[in-house]
C-alpha cells in the first residue's frame, strides 16, 4: 500500500493532525457510505450515518486498539449504527412491503438497471444481519476471516450466514423473474 | 439425488475464492459426476456476480467538507511551539495557513480602500488580517447549502469588533456570493483563504462580492466598530441567476 498506514494515520489524529483524519476520510467515505447504502436502502440515511460513523471515530480515536485492522473498526460501526439506525426509524424487520415488484415478470429479461434495482430490493427482504454479511462480502470485498474480525463471530458463522443470506436472496429474485 | 452438505459449503468457498487445495480436488471430482451440483454451483455463481456488479454510488459532493468541520479540534501534545507553530496551529480553522504561502510572515490589515474599486481582484497576494492564535471566536450561526451549483456552509463568528464569515463551500462551477449589510457603519477588514489561489473577490460599502470555484474554504472580516446586532444577507448565484438565499445574524453575546 503506497499511502500511509491506517494505523500510522490515527496515531497522527490522536496527535491533533487534522490532514491525517481527511486521508482517512478520503480512503473510507465512499465504502461507508454506500455500505450504509445498502444496508439502509437510502442516500440521506446513509449520508447521516457516515457522518455519525466518522464522528465516532474521530472522538473515540483513543478507543482504536491497533492491534486490530483499522477497517474492521470503522466498517463495524457502519453495520452498527445502519443497524441502530433501522431500529430508530422502526425499519430492523425485513421490508417485504416495501419492495414492490420491480421487473415486469419472469417473461420479460431484466435489464441490468433492474436487475440491480431488484438485487436492492432483494436485500432489503433479509434480516439486517444477513445483509450486513452480504454487504462485506460482495461491496467491501472482505475475506470471511475480516467479516469475522468485523462482526465478531466465528469464521464458520460467517460461512452459514453468507450462504442462508445468498439462499434467501436467490428465492427472492427467483420469485421475482429476476434470477 | 440430494447433495452433501459438504458441497455446498465447498462450492461456496470455490466462489469466493476461499478453498483449499484438497477441497478444490474434492469438488471438481464431485461436480464432474454431478449434474445437480454443477446447476447448484452455476446459479451460486450467477448470483454473486449480480451481488459483485452492484453500482457503487458516489456521496454526496458536500459530505466530506461537512464531515471534517464536524469534526472537533483536538488539542495535539507538542512542546513549547515557536512564534510560527503557533500561528500556524491557531484554531481559526487554519486560516492562518495561509501565511505558509508567502516568503515573509506579514500581519497586515487590509483595508477597504484597498480593493473597493468595483474590480475584481485576485486575492491570492492578499494575505495577513488578523490571525491571532489564541483566537477562540464564538459562533453565531451557520447556514447550509446543499444545491447542485454549490454545497457546504456558511458560519459567522465574531471577536470584539470582528465578524467573521467563515465559508466552507466546494462549487462544481463558478459560482458568485455577495455578502450584504445594511448598517453603513460596518467595514470590510479583511480576507484569508485556506487554499492559497482560486477566489476572488471585490468590496464595496455594504456588500462583499467573492467569485469562486471548486472547493474553497475562507473568511471575510468585517469591522463592526459599535459591536451592533446586524444581519448579512447572503446571496449565492451560478450562471446569472440566485440559486441560494440566506441570512445570518449578529447580537452582541451571541
Amino acid at each position: 500500500m503506497s499511502e500511509p498506514d491506517d494505523t500510522k494515520l490515527m496515531e497522527r489524529c490522536n496527535n491533533g493532525d487534522r490532514h491525517a483524519f481527511e486521508l482517512l476520510l478520503a480512503k473510507y467515505e465512499k465504502p461507508v457510505f454506500n455500505a450504509a447504502y445498502r444496508m439502509l436502502n437510502s442516500p440521506d440515511d446513509a449520508r447521516d450515518v457516515t457522518q455519525t460513523v466518522f464522528l465516532k471515530v474521530y472522538e473515540h480515536l483513543d478507543q482504536y486498539d491497533p492491534k486490530y485492522r483499522f477497517f474492521s473498526w470503522i466498517y463495524r460501526i457502519t453495520l452498527n449504527e445502519s443497524i441502530n439506525w433501522l431500529k430508530k426509524t422502526n425499519r430492523l424487520d425485513a421490508l417485504v412491503e416495501d419492495t414492490a415488484d420491480t421487473a415486469g415478470g419472469p417473461e420479460q429479461e431484466a435489464t441490468n438497471e433492474q436487475l440491480s434495482e431488484g438485487m436492492q430490493a432483494a436485500l432489503m427482504t433479509i434480516s439486517p444481519d444477513y445483509r450486513a454479511v452480504i454487504v462485506l462480502k460482495h461491496l467491501l470485498g472482505c475475506s470471511y476471516q475480516e467479516i469475522s474480525e468485523i462482526l465478531e463471530i466465528p469464521v464458520k458463522k460467517v460461512k452459514s450466514r453468507l450462504y442462508t443470506a445468498r439462499q434467501l436472496l436467490q428465492e427472492t429474485l427467483i420469485a421475482r423473474g429476476l434470477h | 439425488m440430494t447433495i452433501d452438505p459438504k458441497y455446498f459449503e465447498l462450492i461456496q468457498a470455490d466462489i469466493d475464492g476461499e478453498i483449499d487445495d484438497a477441497g478444490k480436488v474434492d469438488l471438481e471430482n464431485f461436480l464432474a459426476e454431478s449434474e445437480e451440483g454443477r446447476a447448484v454451483y452455476e446459479e451460486l455463481e450467477t448470483l454473486c456476480r449480480s451481488l459483485d456488479g452492484l453500482p457503487t454510488i458516489d456521496p454526496p459532493a458536500h459530505l466530506r467538507h461537512v464531515l471534517l468541520n464536524q469534526a472537533p479540534v483536538r488539542a495535539a501534545p507538542q512542546p513549547a511551539p515557536d512564534i510560527l507553530q503557533r500561528l500556524l496551529s491557531g484554531p481559526m480553522l487554519g486560516y492562518v495557513g495561509v501565511f505558509a504561502a508567502g516568503v515573509a510572515l506579514t500581519l497586515a490589515l487590509v483595508d477597504s480602500d484597498q480593493i473597493s474599486r468595483g474590480a475584481f481582484d485576485d486575492v491570492t497576494g492578499l494575505v495577513g488580517t488578523i490571525a491571532d492564535p489564541r483566537f477562540n471566536a464564538p459562533e453565531h450561526g451557520m447556514i447550509s447549502v446543499d444545491e447542485s451549483e454549490v454545497a457546504g456552509t456558511v458560519t459567522l463568528r465574531s471577536t470584539g469588533p470582528l465578524l467573521i464569515v467563515d465559508f466552507d463551500l466546494s462549487a462544481r462551477q463558478p459560482v458568485e456570493i455577495v455578502a450584504g449589510y445594511s448598517d453603513r457603519t460596518i467595514w470590510f477588514n479583511g480576507f484569508a483563504q485556506l487554499e492559497s489561489t482560486g477566489t476572488s473577490i471585490a468590496a464595496e460599502t455594504g456588500a462583499v462580492t467573492l467569485k469562486m470555484d471548486g472547493k474553497r474554504r475562507y473568511a471575510v472580516y468585517l469591522n463592526n466598530p459599535g459591536m451592533r446586532p446586524t444581519t448579512i444577507n447572503l446571496k449565492f448565484r451560478a450562471d446569472e441567476r440566485v440559486i441560494h438565499e440566506a441570512q445570518l445574524s449578529f447580537s452582541e453575546g451571541g
